[in-house]
């Protein structure tokens, strides 16, 4: 990891993309632009970037549809951005493939996190781990175990009793952490394919797995709701 | 009720023949009796014979009947007995008297009945007028006029297919379609006769089919025709003139009716007018001051930091200032563009069952991003039905009335969430210990552009209230606010309860628990 990260920004208003480029750059990325969907594809062949960061709201194309391209060749991450009260397209971008969203405006430092989360995943692929998955500190909810063999969870060293999909949700989020997940994605993982629409299900299993494993559920800390679109494992 | 047109009359042979019977059977069964009666008596007999006959049937009968009367006096009561004859003059005045002072009593009597007749009848039509203008009174548009004018045509005159014409249905010589206001039975009075009863002012009838004709009635004040009342009614219309006036009056009632409710119409839409300017006045007024402000602000430091003579700490601070002053920007065009598509009415309501603490969680996430030390405290009962909500949308609701609290009420007093419910309202309460809310406020709070303190540092349009009362009525919930015993405001939005669909898989996965518990443990 000498090389530093390739990253590709598509934006079509000048000021944002010079203005992220420079923040990329400032914290030793790598990076390159484009202002339509066309030039991203050839900019994505051409610089083999690590991230992409797209601008939903493309001049020529549909960002969506751009995902959807890209993802039938590449799996480098892709960070969305996106006004807020988009939810709708939010949901089709990251069904689509994309990994994670920023709503506009957005701050320099949030962007370089969601950055930096991202690139994390890439080159750390939590399957690549030992099967043990761990979480949360001593003091606050407390810290988590999760041994995916012998499937037991732990809070602290105490066994923790959780439900067949309780665990199966848990482990799910555990191992894709700083990542929005949408609801279809999670139901369809957790239920299978016939559940997709029952977000229900998802809403009450989400709100039991909080009482066990947040300090407090109302204002939870590790399995964020993300309004409109999913939820967020932050560990 | 329908003596206006046909008005009912007995039959005339029918009063000759009581006014030929009745002084004859009179006779007759007096006749053994003219000794003892008198000729005096058995005058006055007679008249009062004649003036039974005038209440009953009139002038004709009555003079009829004092003939008759007359005649049979001096047959029967006249010396000589049973016999025309008039032996002495003395009799044949009495006889004359009697008959003249028969006529006499008969037309008086017969006026008056004339009279009363009329005054009944005027009565009746008084009544019919004033149940009009009182059905009238109550109603507004022209709809309701048309209505009252078909109702009362059809009830007095069995009137079918009345219609009211406005002047944009025949002022241009080409069909017009009709106008939204008149009902959908089509006309088929011809424009051009519309066209001459509205220029003549006054009544106009034509046959159409035999025994049918057509009946034009102009509906106009001092200054206009406002329409033509046309409807059909069998055999030839308004045979006298005493109908043909009710008609007219009850034409200037509707007229009256009319003119008022155009009046009303226009003033109406003056109102609406004025409103909406008023209500684009002061969101121009916001825009211009709310938004220039801090974008005067953002030029202001973006300059100065260029001049390049700051130290480094006032730059920073600078940079700071105008980050806020952006944000501060983008959460006020945030609000509009919320405002501007729910009054666009086009919100459509993607509701899903779900707890209201993930929504009051995922709001609190986003305050405590922007305003981190502030203290709030959040009250929530252990299980919580799950409510039929937008989240997105609540949100919007939660965040802005959690925005007041800190904007409004000091930095270092807490802001305390509680959540209630009870069993058909789930209540979420957001309470701060702010100056709380005057009198004037409490009632226009939730009203567009209403700014807890106008004159103020505190950056803001007014609209963060009013969004929020539109989200929760369109969820079929409300919004009120109120001060607390101990100062401060409280705001509380209420949600409905309803019944959740239930969740089987919920009771399958309960079992798989057990038995993964009997493994693990």
């Amino acid at each position: 990891m000498s090389q530093p990260e390739t990253i590709l920004v598509v934006e079509d208003e000048r000021h944002i993309c010079e203005s992220v480029a420079a923040a990329l750059e400032g914290e030793g990325f790598q990076a390159c632009q484009a202002n339509t969907a066309a030039y991203a594809a050839v900019q994505a062949a051409s610089c083999r970037p690590d991230l992409i960061i797209l601008d939903l709201g493309l001049p020529d194309r549909d960002g969506v549809d751009f995902i959807r391209d890209y993802r039938a060749w590449a799996s480098t991450p892709i960070l969305i951005l996106s006004a807020r009260a988009e939810e709708e397209s939010k949901v089709a971008a990251l069904d689509a493939g994309a990994d994670d969203y920023l709503s506009k405006p957005f701050g320099v430092a949030e962007l370089l996190a969601r950055v930096r989360a991202l690139l994390r995943r890439r080159f750390s692929p939590p399957q690549d781990a030992d099967p043990l998955l761990h979480f949360g500190e001593e003091g606050a909810s407390g810290r988590f175990t999760v041994d995916c063999v012998n499937r037991r969870v732990s809070r602290n060293g105490e066994p923790l009793h959780l439900t067949q999909i309780e665990y199966r949700l848990l482990v799910f989020f555990a191992a894709n952490p700083h990542r929005v997940l949408t609801h279809r994605h999670l139901l369809t993982q957790i239920w299978g394919g016939q559940a997709v629409e029952n977000h229900q299900y998802l809403r009450v299993y989400v709100g039991h797995l909080r009482q066990k494993i947040e300090a407090n559920p109302a204002q939870p800390r590790h399995i964020l709701t993300e309004i409109g679109v999913g939820y967020r494992f932050e560990p | 009720m329908d003596t206006l047109v046909t008005t009912k009359r007995t039959p005339l042979p029918w009063g000759y023949l009581w006014a030929l019977l009745a002084p004859l059977t009179g006779t007759v069964l007096l006749s053994p009796f003219h000794n003892i009666i008198g000729l005096s008596n058995a005058a006055l007999l007679y008249m009062l014979c004649v003036v039974v006959v005038a209440i009953r049937f009139g002038r004709g009968p009555a003079v009829f009947t004092s003939l008759i009367g007359s005649l049979s006096f001096a047959y029967v009561f006249v010396p000589p007995y049973f016999s025309l004859a008039i032996t002495e003059i003395n009799y044949l005045l009495t006889a004359l008297i009697m008959l003249a002072v028969a006529l006499l009593v008969g037309h008086l009597t017969a006026r008056l009945k004339q009279h009363r007749d009329y005054a009944l009848k005027k009565s009746r039509e008084n009544a019919i007028l004033y149940d009009l203008a009182q059905e009238l009174a109550g109603t507004s548009g022209r709809l309701a006029v048309v209505d009252a004018a078909n109702r009362f045509f059809s009830r007095l005159l069995d009137a079918r297919r009345t219609h009211l014409h406005f002047p944009t249905d025949y002022r241009d010589s080409e069909p017009e379609p009709l106008s939204a206001t008149t009902p959908a039975t089509a006309s088929t009075v011809p424009p051009a006769l519309l066209r001459l009863c509205a220029e003549r002012r006054e009544f106009l009838s034509r046959p159409t089919a035999p025994g049918e004709s057509v009946v034009l009635l102009p509906l106009a004040n001092q200054n206009e025709t406002l329409g033509v009342l046309s409807f059909e009614v069998a055999g030839p219309a308004l045979g006298n003139a005493d109908a043909l006036k009710f008609v007219e009056t009850a034409a200037s009632v509707l007229a009256v009716a009319l003119a008022r409710s155009e009046l009303a119409e226009r003033m109406h839409l003056a109102e609406v007018k004025h409103t909406s300017e008023s209500l684009r006045s002061s969101i121009l007024a916001a825009l211009s001051h709310d938004l220039r402000t801090p974008v005067t602000a953002l030029v202001g430091m973006a300059d100065t930091i260029a001049l390049g003579k700051l130290s480094p700490e006032r730059q920073r601070y600078m940079l700071d200032g105008i980050r806020t002053q952006a944000m501060s920007i983008n959460q006020q065009m945030s609000k509009l563009l919320d405002m501007a598509k729910l009054s666009a009415g086009k919100l459509e309501l993607r509701t899903e069952w779900q707890p209201i603490d993930e929504v009051l969680g995922a709001t609190l996430q986003l305050i405590k991003a922007q305003w981190k030390d502030r203290e709030i405290t959040v009250d929530l009962p252990a299980a919580l039905p799950p409510i039929r909500i937008d989240a997105v949308l609540i949100e919007r609701v939660l965040w802005n009335l959690l925005e007041n609290a800190i904007k409004y009420a000091p930095a270092d007093s807490p802001i305390e969430i509680t959540v209630r419910h009870s069993g058909h309202e789930l209540e979420l309460a957001v309470a701060d210990a702010g100056p709380g809310l005057s009198a004037a406020q409490q009632e226009n709070v939730f009203e567009l552009f209403q700014r807890g303190r106008s004159e103020s540092d505190i950056p803001g349009l007014g609209l963060g209230l009013a969004i929020a009362r539109t989200i929760m009525t369109a969820h079929g919930g409300r919004i009120t606010a109120h001060n607390r015993s101990g100062g401060g405001a409280c705001f509380r939005v209420h949600f409905p309860l309803e019944q959740a669909p239930a969740l089987p898989e919920a009771d399958a996965d309960r079992e798989k628990e057990q038995k993964g518990t009997g493994k693990s443990a």
